[in-house]
């Protein structure tokens, strides 16, 4: 058990590690300035991009692909809960019963999202077409992490399998297209500062 | 390594700054970007998913930066940039991508392919791959800003001309196009040929606006090859005559990628030597209809209207309710195309496209989507207040059928005017047979 966990922290230490390399690498480069006369509010785009433009309905692809856009939200859910729960494996004995039913329920439901997504991958033409063997192994790893984690909190016995695949997992965000869960940040906020510079998004009424 | 590649590579990763890393980096595959792109929605298939565009990219930007891209290519199918790859790239860059940003207001994660596309743009360049006709035309404006005086003379007998139809349009005598003018509140700058500069001018002179003409127009073609050095001497020209002139503001003709440019990025290229705001045309007509310095009849075009809403203007560059306040005092049946503003879908005719004769029927099925779109407002006119928007929609007109006229927004709003005679050219003289008994009534 110690040595498992001892993977898991040694994981979760080398690629938090990694990620904070790959940050500073991006931080590193330049941030060009932009000297133009401001038309809309910054603050107010990057609001945007990260609460009412991150909502199903704010953008037509996500219209369109709803159901492909929720499960993602829900696979990514089960991620950040089961990295979570990991963390916090050391006081799970304070938790009451509850708590640990609703967790395998979240993970569980997550896990099966995340095997679809994997399925989906492979059957859906476009999605095929755009993978990476990154992307195959970078999603059914998270599922497998998901779905331990999820055994791991009503059976015990799933509790070192958990913290194996941990140590990969945490070891793997910053090696391949997990590492998108940094890059995300920085996305959100250029699109907020560029559309909320110009006051597309959010958009005001220009004209009275 | 050969020098075009090197070239390529030296000018990628020049170009290497926190947002194109992060466009290079954030891409979760899903997809769900595929229907945002007009060629996707033209012709469905994976080559035109903007992802799969970006990845062409990415693959090269991997086998540079990735550390395990570099132990294992094959994981994620980076490659290192060779002759065939640059070319593709360009390809892809000119060819399959109006840099129209709407997959970026789509994705999830809010990823600026057309960045991606533009850095490709530059690389190409850099590497003497990018389409020539687009450097020849930078080129050609870049001499003509070292040396006006060879063809300004010309210029301003055609000026003189235009004065006199001006005074013939107003019914005013005293009705002018100054050129040059020192002081002058406003510098306009118009595109090439008398269409974007008579109308204007009758505009200027009933708002009796303090105003001059540019001797230089608007488009920048160094702008379509993300050829900063050219752009930027481009650019320079206007730069340097609105500070010669010591205008307060630069206005921009109906033009999409030049007032994207001029508003947003030329300040930046030239910090220091911008002291003046730039604006649309566009907003000045909004601006001067709104406190009433022109006079427009509100049942002027009482045909049904639809309004295009050029890439560049509405979801680069902020105009959006503008063109609709203006279109709402001149038009009785005005109609939105859905989807509009923001989420507009690109006409096909932008980034450079319409320059590009190579590419003409890639183009025009591209615009398919557009063509759906106006067809459905049942609209017979068509306003556009960008001129490579123009010339697409109006080869889609052709090829789709859609019998409609398309119009500049200043075009309809001088109609609206209520002048004395018509501007020239104009749809007031081409009307459709069925619409002249309505509006002669």
């Amino acid at each position: 058990m110690l040595i498992s966990q001892l993977l898991a922290l040694a994981g979760l230490v080398a690629g938090l590690f990694g990620i904070y390399l790959r940050y500073t690498e991006t931080k590193h480069r330049v941030l060009p300035t932009d000297q133009s006369l401001i038309k809309g509010n910054i603050s107010h785009g990057i609001t945007y991009a990260f609460t009412k433009g991150m909502m199903p309905w704010a953008k037509e692809s996500t219209r369109i692909h709803m159901l492909a856009y929720l499960r993602g939200i829900g696979f990514h859910v089960g991620i950040f809960t089961a990295i979570g729960i990991v963390i916090i494996n050391p006081f799970w004995e304070y938790l009451p019963p509850i708590i640990f039913l609703i967790l395998f329920w979240i993970l569980g439901i997550a896990a099966v999202l995340g095997a679809a997504g994997g399925i989906m991958r492979i059957v859906e033409h476009n999605l095929r077409g755009l993978s990476l063997p990154d992307d195959h192994f970078a999603v059914w790893l998270t599922t497998l992490f998901i779905t331990v984690a999820g055994l791991a909190v009503i059976n015990d016995s799933f509790v070192i399998p958990m913290y194996i695949v941990s140590a990969i997992t945490f070891i793997y965000i910053p090696l391949g297209k997990i590492r998108h869960c940094l890059y995300f940040f920085f996305a959100r906020i250029f699109f907020g500062k560029f559309f909320g510079r110009r006051a597309i998004f959010p958009h005001p009424q220009a004209v009275k | 390594m050969n020098e075009t590649i090197e070239l390529a590579l030296k000018a990628l990763e020049a170009q290497l700054n926190q947002p194109l890393e992060t466009a290079l980096e954030a891409c979760a595959r899903c997809g769900i970007c595929a229907e945002a792109c007009h060629y996707y929605r033209a012709e469905p298939k994976v080559e035109h998913i903007p992802a799969y565009r970006a990845e062409q990219l990415r693959s090269v930007y991997r086998h540079e930066h990735d550390f395990l891209s570099k132990l294992f290519p094959i994981w994620t199918r980076s490659k290192k940039l060779d002759e065939p790859t640059l070319a593709n790239l360009t390809e892809i860059a000119f060819s399959q991508c109006t840099l129209c940003r709407r997959c970026t207001i789509n994705c999830p994660l809010g990823v600026d392919t057309p960045l991606m596309m533009r850095a490709i743009r530059t690389m190409a360049s850099a590497a003497g791959t990018a389409p020539e006709i687009l450097v020849m035309l930078a080129d050609a404006a870049i001499e003509k800003g070292r040396d006006p005086s060879f063809y300004k003379e010309m210029f301003l007998e055609q000026i003189r001309e235009m004065e006199h139809q001006l005074r013939d349009i107003t019914g005013d005598e005293t009705a002018t196009i100054p050129v040059e003018k020192q002081g002058a509140k406003i510098l306009y700058v118009p595109l090439a040929g008398a269409h974007t500069i008579l109308p204007p001018a009758v505009v200027f002179n009933a708002a009796k606006a303090d105003w001059t003409l540019s001797i230089f127009e608007s488009a920048n073609y160094g702008v379509f090859l993300a050829d900063m050095k050219r752009a930027k001497e481009v650019a320079r020209r206007i730069v340097d005559e609105a500070n010669r002139l010591g205008v307060q503001e630069i206005v921009i003709a109906e033009c999409g990628h030049a007032y994207a440019s001029y508003r947003w990025d030329v300040p930046n290229w030239f910090a220091g030597e911008f002291d003046f705001k730039v604006r649309s045309l566009i907003e000045v007509l909004a601006e001067y209809i709104q406190e009433g310095k022109i006079n427009v009849d509100p049942t002027a075009i009482p045909e049904s209207v639809t309004y295009h809403d050029s890439c560049n203007l509405a979801r680069n560059g902020g105009l959006i309710e503008e063109p609709r306040y203006v279109l709402g005092k001149i038009t009785t049946d005005f109609r939105e195309m859905t989807p509009n503003k923001a989420e507009a879908i690109c006409c096909g005719g932008g980034g450079g496209l319409v320059a590009l004769a190579e590419y003409a029927e890639r183009r025009i099925t591209a615009g398919k989507p557009k063509a759906e779109q106006i067809k459905k407002t049942g609209a017979r006119i068509v306003v556009a207040a960008c001129e490579n928007c123009r010339l697409q929609i109006g080869d889609l007109n052709e090829r789709y059928n859609l019998n409609v006229r398309i119009t500049a927004l200043t075009d309809l709003v001088v109609r609206a005017m209520r002048l004395p005679q018509p501007l020239p050219g104009t749809e007031a003289e081409h009307l459709f047979e069925d619409e002249k008994a309505v509006v002669t009534k």
